[in-house]
């Protein structure tokens, strides 16, 4: 049951989503200046950065173990391989019943190394960084189980592959539960890929950072990993909630791309313009503004419940 | 091949004699725990190839009083026999290095070991025993085995008050299991467990009485909520050879008796099903939340273990109800996950709590506030507990994320099976179990970075030392058997083929259902491989540049200690702190009042609530009885009189009836 996907355009599509996930962020940062009357850096900015950090020598901390050294290396590969199981217009390159719960599992995993990577340099500022990851994501995993894991339970199917495909424009139900998904998803990018208003990408102050106090001492190739795969998860969970719209099955592969980016650039003009009109909310909010996340993806229950007929 | 179980068993008693003719300590250590591992190859040469080539086999023999005893080998009892010959073996093994730390502080090993081997016999006795009064006489054998097992180092009172924990929950535990036999016994006037099955009229009231009892009793073996308090207690007592077999093998004696019982009686009351998912829910969620405000490594390593039981209890669960609805897929799935997952604990809990008695010995105790940078110093133990950390929280490609899944599929393939709540309910549950997957990541993230990594916070030097070989050896062989398990599923799957096939009465079927479980290499394969060539790519870049070693960003403050690191509290304390209705959370220190404070003490404790509970109950029965204590007068003439008195009053009820 477990297939790879003999279609050489899934791999192809995969390549271009790692390609094209720098994009996204730079296009954030472009819009977010923009909106705040700058000109702001090109959306380019982000592969300049990428190259620069893998041209540059790495250094490594005094305390640092072999955690340090693999940590990067497994956090891309975490969130790499969980595009893998994403449908793109064609077969998600892997894909098996279940998959799901792998997503959701790869995740946490990436999420492990990131963490013990920041205890393995013994700084403070990282632990505080740490435990505030892992703080955010005990609420992460039911908000995506109580958006996807519903959906699954509602089409029975368990596979990223087939799940958005059974998603219907013509049936209310599923207006409501995409409206809700959609929600819930944009509250989990906010707090697994360290936005406004759990977090501020752009602060310059290590006690308020999340994602970027924990790898204040990657450097060279090592940070380039951790920042692209930063780039990846926002794209990774922006296109969840894209799909969920079922641009694909909707529209044809063709048309369907084109609905898909531009639903991704909607959303990337909605977290430019949160992160323009808000602040970030003091830590202490955050669990409760994650709650409420979670209590949106409860309403799923009562989709779930009507959907469900016997 | 039974002559290979029965040469173990005799080996194991003739272990029980050894210690009295050696007296040398530290050869008797050597000697004594080799003799229990030959012992157990044996055994495990037995159990797994009767596993893999699987015919029902089953003796009998007569015994005054107990009627026929059945020693049957069905596929529960070989799987079972298999986990706890596996674990004991490496708990034999790893006991050869650790003793040796007793040994050299003056302590006798000679009655240890002797209730050690006897613990292990006794184990693999339980989980074949078929006949239930032999079945009550070798539990009883084998709670007090561990009981002196736990109590070794009794000079300390901690040991002790540990100990007593686990002597009155394993008593009541008994209690409890000998109303349920009892019940059974009168149904229907054999002791057998076959017999117990075969019987028909079982009714609703009988059988909810059965069943209540006997979840009691093996229930607070097993550890679920609310029975679990000795569980904390009692791990920190024990030496952490026997800690890693109570929590990998001896509590899992309790989900053998729920499984058996399950498979014994008839399966009518869904809402049995139902409390135990409830009760599977609420101990394995409330059990990681504790687990994450414990200071000390096996305290909390104890907390994981009620967790990750209840993680099983749901796995039972969902087999019950599919035995109510008369759905074999839900039954296969359900003890698929609640089996495989009870193989995979045992694993990585030995794992960690042997790694955990590795840092004891280095850290001269359990409290990780007072850790860090173990990693270099025992670097082997180190990737060990690592693999289990991963494997714990159920991530890929380690064992735990297998039965995991195993499980979240049974969730799904009810709520689509079922009707009315159930699929609610399930729907609940695996969010649940997703949650308290969460949880377990950033308890064991703490755990592990705390301990093995950074500096160390009590400001000792550490020296690298070495470790010893057989300890090694056990903790990277357990942490490849996690590794294989986890990668290769179908390893795991084909261990429990035989009672799968058993329960619906059919060989193929199972590993259709459990798919795609026993296809995922592929996936974690092609994981492995990625990893692979990424990190390639890595040093192959990075040989390119500059590679050099700096000191750790301290935002321009140079005078960074090891103290200023992150501490286990401070990581914990926000999510700590969102359980604290729950977890009863207390913290006792003065506020810092001047300019220049001066030295200040901060103390924070969590007081488990139902540990609490008991405690009370405790006190207010003893309150209750202390009332009644004028009948013991001292006086022997009052004692002659309650004597007559019963006398007489025998003699009444035997003229009335």
């Amino acid at each position: 049951m477990v297939r790879l996907s003999s279609d050489p355009l899934s791999w192809v599509t995969c390549a271009l989503f790692f390609a094209a996930a720098p994009l996204l962020s730079g296009i954030i940062n472009k819009v977010k200046a923009r909106l705040t009357g700058r000109v702001g850096p090109p959306v380019w900015q982000p592969y300049y950065e990428l190259l620069r950090l893998a041209r540059k020598e790495t250094v490594y901390s005094t305390s640092a173990g072999f955690i340090s050294r693999v940590a990067p290396v497994l956090v891309w590969c975490t969130v790499g391989f969980a595009a893998l199981l994403l449908p793109l217009g064609r077969p998600a390159a892997v894909s098996f019943p279940g998959d799901i719960i792998l997503f959701a599992y790869l995740l946490a995993l990436g999420r492990f190394f990131q963490i013990l990577a920041s205890f393995d340099v013994a700084s403070s500022f990282e632990g505080m960084g740490a435990s505030r990851e892992a703080r955010f994501a005990v609420f992460a995993e039911p908000i995506f189980f109580f958006t996807i894991g519903s959906l699954a339970i509602i089409t029975r199917c368990y596979s990223l592959d087939t799940v958005f495909a059974e998603i219907s424009w013509h049936d209310p139900l599923f207006f409501v539960f995409v409206s809700v998904g959609v929600l819930a998803l944009f509250f989990l990018v906010s707090a697994e890929c360290s936005r406004m208003p759990v977090d501020d990408p752009n602060t310059h102050l290590e006690l308020t950072m999340i994602h970027e106090v924990m790898i204040l001492d990657a450097s060279g190739f090592d940070l380039a990993l951790y920042q692209h795969a930063a780039s990846l998860k926002l794209l990774l969970y922006s296109s969840l909630a894209a799909l969920l719209l079922n641009p694909f099955g909707v529209f044809g592969p063709a048309v369907g791309l084109l609905v898909f980016v531009a639903t991704l650039l909607a959303l990337a003009v909605a977290l430019a313009a949160i992160e323009t009109l808000m602040a970030r909310f003091r830590l202490v909010l955050v669990p409760q503004f994650l709650l409420f996340g979670t209590a949106i993806g409860i309403l799923n229950i009562l989709i779930f419940t009507f959907s469900h007929r016997p | 091949m039974i002559a290979l179980f029965a040469i173990g068993l005799a080996l194991h008693g003739l272990n029980l004699v050894v210690p009295a003719l050696l007296r040398d300590s530290r050869r008797l250590t050597v000697v004594g725990n080799l003799i229990n591992a030959i012992a157990l190859v044996c055994g495990l040469c037995f159990s797994l190839s009767t596993l893999l080539a699987y015919q029902r086999t089953e003796y009998r023999f007569e015994l005054p009083a107990a009627g026929q005893v059945v020693i049957g080998f069905d596929g529960l009892s070989l799987f079972f026999l298999f986990t706890f010959q596996l674990l004991s073996f490496a708990g034999s093994l790893y006991a050869v290095s650790y003793l040796r730390h007793y040994v050299e502080r003056g302590l006798s090993v000679r009655g240890h070991l002797c209730f050690f081997t006897l613990l292990i016999l006794s184990l693999q006795l339980v989980a074949v025993v078929q006949n239930a009064l032999i079945f009550l006489v070798v539990w009883e054998i084998m709670a007090l085995a561990a009981y002196f097992s736990i109590v070794f180092d009794r000079q300390n009172a901690e040991v002790r008050q540990g100990g007593f924990w686990y002597l009155v929950a394993t008593h009541a535990s008994m209690l409890f299991l000998v109303v349920s036999f009892l019940v059974l016994h009168e149904l229907t006037g054999s002791w057998n467990f076959d017999d117990f099955a075969r019987h028909a009229g079982y009714d609703s009231k009988t059988l909810a009485i059965v069943l209540l009892t006997g979840f009691a009793g093996f229930g607070i073996k097993a550890g679920f909520m609310p029975f679990h308090v000795w569980l904390p207690n009692a791990h920190p007592a024990a030496p952490a050879h026997v800690s890693g077999l109570l929590s990998a093998i001896n509590i899992k004696a309790g989900i053998y008796g729920i499984a058996r019982l399950m498979m014994i009686l008839p399966a009518q009351e869904a809402s049995f099903g139902w409390g135990l998912l409830a009760v599977s829910l609420i101990s394995a969620v409330l059990g990681v939340w504790y687990a994450l405000a414990q200071h000390d490594i096996k305290r909390l390593l104890a907390y994981h273990s009620v967790e990750n039981i209840g993680i099983i209890g749901l796995g039972l669960s969902v087999a019950w109800l599919g035995r109510c609805y008369a759905l074999p897929e839900l039954v296969v799935l359900g003890f698929a996950g609640a089996l495989l997952h009870t193989l995979n604990h045992a694993i990585f809990k030995g794992l960690l709590f042997f790694g955990a008695g590795n840092v004891d010995l280095q850290a001269h105790g359990g409290n990780i506030e007072q850790m860090g940078g173990f990693a270099r110093v025992i670097p082997l133990t180190a990737v060990g507990f690592l693999v289990g950390a991963i494997s714990i929280c159920g991530l890929p490609p380690f064992n735990g994320f297998v039965s995991e899944f195993i499980i979240y599929k049974s969730f799904f393939r009810g709520a689509d099976l079922l009707h009315g709540y159930a699929p609610l309910l399930l729907l609940l549950a695996a969010v649940g179990l997703a949650f308290m997957g969460g949880l377990a990541v950033a308890c064991f993230t703490k755990l592990y970075g705390i301990v093995f990594l950074g500096h160390n916070r009590a400001g000792v030097a550490l020296r690298r030392q070495g470790e010893p070989v057989s300890s090694s050896i056990v903790l990277l062989g357990l942490a490849s058997f996690c590794a294989v398990v986890g990668i290769f599923p179908g390893t795991g799957l084909r261990l429990i083929e035989p009672v799968l096939g058993e329960l619906t009465g059919t060989n193929q079927t199972s590993a259709q259902w459990a798919s795609p479980i026993g296809q995922l290499q592929i996936v974690f394969l092609l994981f492995l491989a990625l990893v692979v060539v990424i990190y390639a790519a890595k040093v192959w870049l990075q040989g390119r540049t500059v590679v050099r070693l700096g000191e750790t960003w301290g935002c321009g403050y140079t005078a960074v200690t090891p103290r200023m690191q992150y501490t286990a509290s401070g990581f914990a304390a926000e999510l700590v702190q969102l359980g604290r209705p729950m977890l009863a959370f207390t913290v006792q220190w003065t506020p810092l009042q001047s300019i220049l404070p001066l030295a200040r003490v901060f103390h924070s404790r969590c007081n488990d609530r139902m540990e609490n509970g008991w405690i009370l109950l405790n006190s207010g029965i003893g309150r209750l009885l202390g009332a009644l204590r004028w009948i013991q007068s001292g006086n022997i003439r009052h004692y002659v009189l309650y004597v007559f008195a019963a006398v007489i009053f025998y003699l009444l009820c035997a003229l009335v009836w």
